[in-house]
């Protein structure tokens, strides 16, 4: 990969993205100051596969024998992953790869072509494809998607994710029930206007996926500033920031939860999280992609997972400002019941309107509260 | 496609209480924890005949529903997402991110399972709840002193007697405004017993125009078909 070709494709990306929020950019007040620039730190994550120039190609025989191979392989695995550790079975991987031939291929028709190939035209199927990898890396791709549970998302360098597309590489990979979170702010701004201005945060950001969503549902009135204790997770969060075009409008900040936000206590309009809440001793038993493959430290909430959500709910009282919102990501039914009884026990009269909401599935796995306005 | 329709006929709700071991479940937003299980791979199945509910529907207010913007039809669907047995959350990464949408006042159900986002997933099983809402819900027509609504003026040729002139181009199947007009003229086709003649008549068109402007969309004929069916008369084709 030449170092000039992911800069260009890198600003091509950008102008894209930033048609489509010309009017939050309009809507910006622009006074933000420059923050300590963690946003151009040198290195930079790979580029997500579907956004790579296609540089490589093949005879569409070559790519249907790959696709054979990899579609018998996916094929193998039945439902041994499911009965292992409730990994994904064969339909799930087949989907996958139909998505992978999406994000490698130039030319969107051989995704169906694939499928549906028949071998009656040699001449046809001698013609080139052009693809973003090569044949030999497709194949590899595929045997550490199988052979080592590498997550189907780091594979192909990205997840969708709401209306976002975003690099993922080496982060906690944004689920869809964390999509609610975004629905949840959205709600509450369109609520109280005066909310969508001011400072949101988003602490341990990881892929930024959850600032870049809130903040575009700030229409650009508000900032957000988002943390995380790792430097690979401010690195991706950075590029997924420009590749949207926000970064006038999202300081990120390297440190743990809080600590670098000193100069915004009692200041934010609200606060976001969703922190790792996995109790230590279920992490074994995760998913092999899960497990084996994210940061540990993304999902590990120590011994009952809620060491992380009391220190984030203890100091919301703090760094809130009158009338400011929380939402954040818990494991379930039980840490949701846990935390509002703990936060009506120890913040009675301060943080108040305690609600757990459910996600898409049903279960209970966000609460959300207010600072008191004095009266 | 008849093997997804067999799947989606197989999803029951079931009035368990509790979580079933399974591969797969249907969970409903909300705390209900009613669960639609699922038989077989839903996986499998493509993009075509996203939809179940059989016959038109005679409800007064099917007009209104055109209308709604997405968070108010929202409001009355249920929404059912696909999901594996666990915990969720930080636990899983299946990217099972299918959604089905029961819009309840009808009971007509749309999905959409083939983009990666949930998000996604969830818009675009709501456009195609409102193509299923054009389709299958009948409004009466006066035919008394029947005169065409703007939305079904709009998607007719040009060349029709009853087309004003400032009614602008016509409006073609891939135009959401498309979907109103498909369902004031399915209306007027239901009221007058599927006779394309008739229906000529009422709108200015000879019967053969009538006859292209259905076949111009997919979706159209075969509702049109339904109708004609269920009058004992020939489908179109």
């Amino acid at each position: 990969m030449g170092s000039a070709v992911p800069l260009q494709l890198h600003s091509i990306g950008r102008g894209a993205m930033r048609l489509s929020i010309s009017r939050a950019y309009l809507a910006a007040p622009h006074r933000v100051r420059p923050s300590r620039s963690i946003c151009s730190s040198s290195s930079k994550p790979r580029i997500p596969l579907f956004l790579r120039p296609p540089n490589y190609s093949a005879t569409l025989t070559d790519l249907q024998k790959w696709h054979d191979w990899a579609k018998t392989l996916s094929s193998s695995v039945g439902s041994s992953f499911v009965d292992a550790d409730n990994g994904p079975d064969s339909a799930l991987l087949h989907r996958e790869l139909k998505w992978l031939v999406e994000d490698a291929v130039e030319d969107k028709s051989i995704s169906s072509e694939l499928r549906t190939n028949s071998e009656q035209n040699h001449e046809h199927n001698l013609r080139n494809v052009r693809l973003k990898v090569g044949i030999e890396e497709l194949y590899r791709l595929w045997k550490q998607r199988i052979h080592e549970r590498r997550p189907f998302q780091y594979i192909v360098g990205c997840e969708h994710w709401r209306d976002l597309i975003l690099s993922v590489e080496g982060v906690l990979i944004p689920r869809p029930e964390t999509e609610v979170l975004v629905d949840l702010v959205a709600e509450v701004v369109s609520d109280n206007e005066a909310l969508r201005e001011g400072f949101w945060v988003d602490l341990g950001t990881g892929s930024g996926a959850i600032a870049i969503a809130i903040c575009r549902v700030l229409e650009g009135r508000g900032r957000v500033i988002a943390t995380d204790l790792s430097p690979t997770a401010l690195t991706v969060a950075g590029y997924n920031v420009q590749r949207y075009g926000l970064q006038e409008l999202i300081e990120l900040r390297q440190g743990s939860w809080y600590k670098p936000l000193r100069d915004v206590v009692g200041k934010l309009s609200g606060i976001i999280s969703n922190p790792p809440y996995i109790p230590s001793d279920n992490i074994v038993g995760l998913q092999a992609e899960v497990g084996k493959h994210e940061p540990r430290v993304a999902l590990d909430g120590g011994t009952n997972g809620m060491d992380e959500l009391i220190h984030l709910c203890d100091e919301a009282a703090v760094m809130l400002k009158p009338g400011g919102f929380f939402a954040f990501e818990t494991n379930g039914e039980d840490q949701s019941k846990y935390l509002v009884k703990y936060v009506e026990d120890n913040h009675r009269g301060r943080l108040c309107d305690l609600k757990i909401v459910s996600d898409f599935a049903g279960i209970p796995r966000f609460i959300t509260g207010f600072l008191n306005e004095p009266l | 496609m008849a093997t997804t329709n067999m799947l989606w006929k197989s999803a029951k709700i079931l009035s368990i209480p509790v979580p079933i071991a399974s591969n797969g479940r249907w969970g409903r937003i909300g705390c209900t924890f009613r669960i639609h299980q699922f038989e077989g791979s839903f996986f499998s199945n493509s993009l075509r005949s996203n939809c179940s509910s059989s016959s038109a529907i005679s409800v007064w207010k099917g007009k209104e529903y055109l209308i709604l913007s997405d968070e108010e039809l929202m409001r009355q669907c249920e929404m059912d997402t696909f999901k594996a047995s666990g915990p969720g959350g930080q636990h899983r990464n299946k990217r099972e991110s299918a959604v089905r949408l029961k819009h309840i006042p009808t009971g007509i159900t749309a999905q959409a399972v083939e983009d990666r986002s949930q998000h996604k997933n969830r818009a675009s099983a709501l456009a195609r709840l409102r193509a299923q809402l054009a389709l299958k819900v009948r409004n009466p027509v006066n035919l008394e002193d029947y005169s065409p609504p703007p939305e079904l003026l709009q998607i007719l040729p040009l060349k029709s007697t009853i087309r004003p002139p400032g009614c602008g181009p016509q409006i073609g199947p891939n135009n959401s405004k498309f979907l109103p007009g498909m369902q004031s003229l399915l209306d007027l086709i239901y009221t007058l017993d599927g006779s394309i003649s008739d229906t000529a008549k009422y709108i200015g068109l000879t019967t053969g125009a009538v006859s292209r402007l259905i076949l111009s969309d997919d979706s159209l004929r075969m509702a049109v078909n339904d109708i004609r069916i269920s009058k004992g008369m020939k489908p179109l084709k």
